[in-house]
């Protein structure tokens, strides 16, 4: 029989595949919050927007949603983390804001750092 | 993981943490790995000297592969091949940390640091409870299975008898989250030990506390560590039904726990035989409708058995004759997500955060006048100072301090001079509050304290089930006099009146609600006993938030412009045009329009 600590080991190492196969080794990954608040204060749209813009061919990027990481003043929050960067957050990400992030961050690399939480 | 910083401290002096999460494995750390061994046997160094560990993801992917060395947890990033063996030589054997890899930062074991980009207000946290918060999709059972998710249970499983797993909960010192505080190990051990033909585990995500939403954000931020917290409990006291209770009105966390539960049956998690052991287990979620007094553990039962959520004189208490008559064990969410955490690390690494009887974190929601309200998780022992300064920034337009509320509607207001109190249970007890479920509001001079502790009160009369008399009615008349001093017709004796009501509701009532429901005004009048006797001698309000107590004149700089006398509904304004006009107090019924008409600012009030 399997023991099940094996078992558990094996889950482990198919998770990490599967999601080394959604793109989680991109150069550059983006977090957008979803919690409660965080949909309250418009997270929705801008995970839309984020989404849209894979769609339409951003590429090198794994897009994911994440629970409330406790910066509720801030919120909307979208966090960036870039091989070879400092990872950064975002605080309230207005559409306009996502998609200044995407085209500056995401597409040219350039850290916007008036919106980084501090 | 964050757990690893401290635990290793205890095991043994020299240590190799490895992250080994999705990103520093694509950067070699499995290569790190063996080029480790090889380094080892190169150097003659032993396994028994040197501890290696591999951890989970450590959040700082961009440096990958990353490490952390004791001596001095110096953090190591883009490590290679090459330079393994500049660290083995001259850390691990010679002491001296390789300067030109470290990672510099103040950690204090957080493994947030980097990740998050914002070191004030993580700087100070340690997360346990909440330490996949914001780090994983909630949604997806193959995140919470990358950062070692259900290893604990698996654990559990293979190797520990369901007496050491009550064992290794009690060693931890892990106490109920949910507010008061009651030994967790010891409730197991009497669930376990309770005779029962079936036995049941209940996680309570009943949430109550106006302002409060620690429970939400951790089931929304990662529903299996509470799911996997649950399965291990119901190992433990042999149980094979667990139910979750959770109010309605959090949709969001509700969605995301279903889909934990069935993405866990699907992986054999849950369910028959589950992972292969002969355990079977299974979890289902009851909703609440939202009543305040749901979270009472009786009333909580009785609401899942369908009846009225009322609560009933312990004991016997729920751990003998619980839900259907039965031994049932019962703890808040923050309790059960801190279980994996103990199972993976261990009970003295747990035992080794906190002070001497509060061991472990403390999660809780800042709200009210501070710069950065959220969730935030503390080590047990951290002053209430620290929470309200250096983590949520102080008060905003620096405004002064006036009080911090913790305990929501069951806690008190605890002044200035408490600030340097270290939170645990028995300390905010001594100061004349409570820890509660982690309900913390910051207070600064432009509330009335008599207002704060009228609005807890109000809540309390609302959700008073009516069972007793002490509650039911006392509530009420506390409410009354309360209401009657903010709107300035209070009466010389109504402090010593509330107090006395206060202190017999205390001590007459059936439950928790009514038991600690005069908390908030008893504390009040403790810490601000000269705000009420203002109130209620000289009807005056200093922070002017009772509108009733406000007295509306105009200055000098009254140009005569008429715009009050306009507005005003009551007729209370009088003079003529291009003179200064006058309010007459008799008429005037504060409502407030004139000040807001007035352009000249010629308008004030005391």
């Amino acid at each position: 029989m399997v023991k099940p600590i094996d078992n558990i080991k094996k889950k482990r190492a198919e998770a990490v595949n599967r999601i080394i196969g959604k793109g989680y080794l991109s150069t550059k990954r983006v977090y957008v919050g979803m919690a409660t608040c965080e949909i309250a204060a418009g997270s929705k749209e801008i995970m839309q927007i984020f989404e849209e813009a894979v769609r339409k061919g951003l590429t090198d990027v794994y897009l994911s949603q994440k629970g409330c990481a406790g910066r509720c003043n801030l919120e909307p929050t979208v966090e960036v983390i870039e091989e070879g960067k400092i990872p950064v957050k975002y605080g309230k990400v207005d559409p306009e804001r996502a998609r200044e992030i995407i085209e500056r961050h995401l597409k040219k690399g350039e850290i916007i750092e008036e919106w980084v939480i501090k | 993981m964050a757990e690893k910083y401290k635990r290793d401290d205890v095991v043994a002096a020299r240590v190799i943490t490895l992250c080994d999460g999705p990103g520093c494995m694509h950067k070699g750390s499995k290569e790190l790995l063996s080029a480790l061994k090889d380094g080892f046997r190169e150097k003659g160094l032993s396994y028994r000297d040197v501890k290696v560990n591999l951890s989970g993801c450590l959040g700082m992917c961009a440096r990958g592969p990353v490490m952390i060395v004791n001596p001095g947890y110096t953090i190591y990033g883009n490590v290679g091949k090459a330079d393994l063996e500049e660290i083995l030589e001259e850390h691990i054997i010679k002491g001296k940390p390789v300067a030109r890899l470290v990672i510099e930062e103040n950690h204090l074991y957080n493994k947030f640091f980097r990740v998050f980009g914002d070191v004030g207000f993580f700087g100070k946290q340690m997360r346990i409870a909440l330490r996949n918060c914001g780090i994983i999709d909630p949604e997806s059972i193959d995140d919470y299975l990358a950062l070692r998710g259900y290893e604990a249970l698996a654990r559990v499983l293979s190797s520990m008898s369901p007496e050491e797993v009550v064992e290794e909960v009690k060693r931890s010192g892990l106490r109920g989250r949910g507010g008061a505080g009651f030994p967790t190990g010891l409730k197991w051990d009497f669930t376990r030990k309770a005779a029962g033909e079936k036995k049941y585990v209940i996680c309570n995500a009943d949430e109550g506390d106006p302002g409060a939403f620690m429970d939400r954000s951790a089931i929304e931020g990662d529903p299996h560590t509470v799911l996997e917290g649950i399965i291990i409990g119901g190992y433990a006291v042999g149980a094979s039904r667990g139910i979750i209770y959770i109010r309605a009105e959090y949709p969001l966390a509700i969605r995301r726990l279903e889909k934990a539960i069935k993405d866990a049956r699907e992986h054999g998690i849950i369910g028959e035989n589950i992972l292969g052991s002969d355990f079977s287990f299974d979890v289902e979620i009851k909703l609440g409708a939202g009543a305040f007094v749901c979270g009472e553990e009786t009333a909580l039962i009785h609401s899942i058995e369908g009846s009225r959520g009322m609560p009933r004189p312990r004991p016997p208490f729920p751990s003998v004759s619980g839900l259907f008559g039965e031994p049932t064990l019962i703890n808040n969410v923050e309790t059960w997500a801190n279980i994996p955490v103990i199972i993976m690390d261990g009970a003295d690494w747990f035992s080794s955060v906190g002070t001497e009887k509060s061991k472990g974190t403390k999660v809780f929601a800042v709200a009210g006048k501070v710069r950065n309200t959220g969730l935030v998780e503390v080590p047990m022992g951290t002053t209430l100072r620290e929470i309200i300064f250096d983590i949520g920034g102080g008060i905003p337009e620096d405004k002064k301090f006036k009080a911090v509320q913790t305990g929501g509607p069951s806690g008190g207001c605890l002044p200035e001079e408490y600030l340097d109190t270290p939170i645990d249970y028995e300390s905010l007890a001594r100061a004349g509050s409570i820890m509660g479920s982690g309900g913390m509001i910051v207070i600064d001079e432009d509330s009335c304290m008599v207002g704060i502790a009228r609005f807890f009160l109000e809540f309390t009369q609302n959700e008073s089930c009516g069972k007793c008399t002490p509650c039911r009615e006392g509530t009420k008349r506390m409410l009354e006099i309360l209401t009657r001093i903010t709107e300035g017709r209070g009466m010389e004796g109504d402090i010593e009146k509330l107090e006395r009501l206060g202190k017999t509701i205390k001590k007459a009532s059936l439950c928790g609600l009514g038991q600690s429901a005069p908390n908030p005004v008893l504390s009040t009048i403790k810490n601000f006993r000269e705000e009420y006797e203002e109130h209620i001698k000289e009807k005056k309000c200093r922070s002017g938030e009772c509108r009733n107590l406000l007295e509306y004149y105009i200055t000098e700089d009254c140009v005569g412009c008429t715009a009050c006398k306009k507005v005003c509904p009551a007729g209370a304004v009088t003079g003529s045009p291009r003179e200064r006009h006058a309010i007459d107090i008799e008429k005037c019924i504060k409502c407030g329009q004139c000040l807001a008409a007035c352009k000249f600012n010629a308008v004030k009030t005391a």
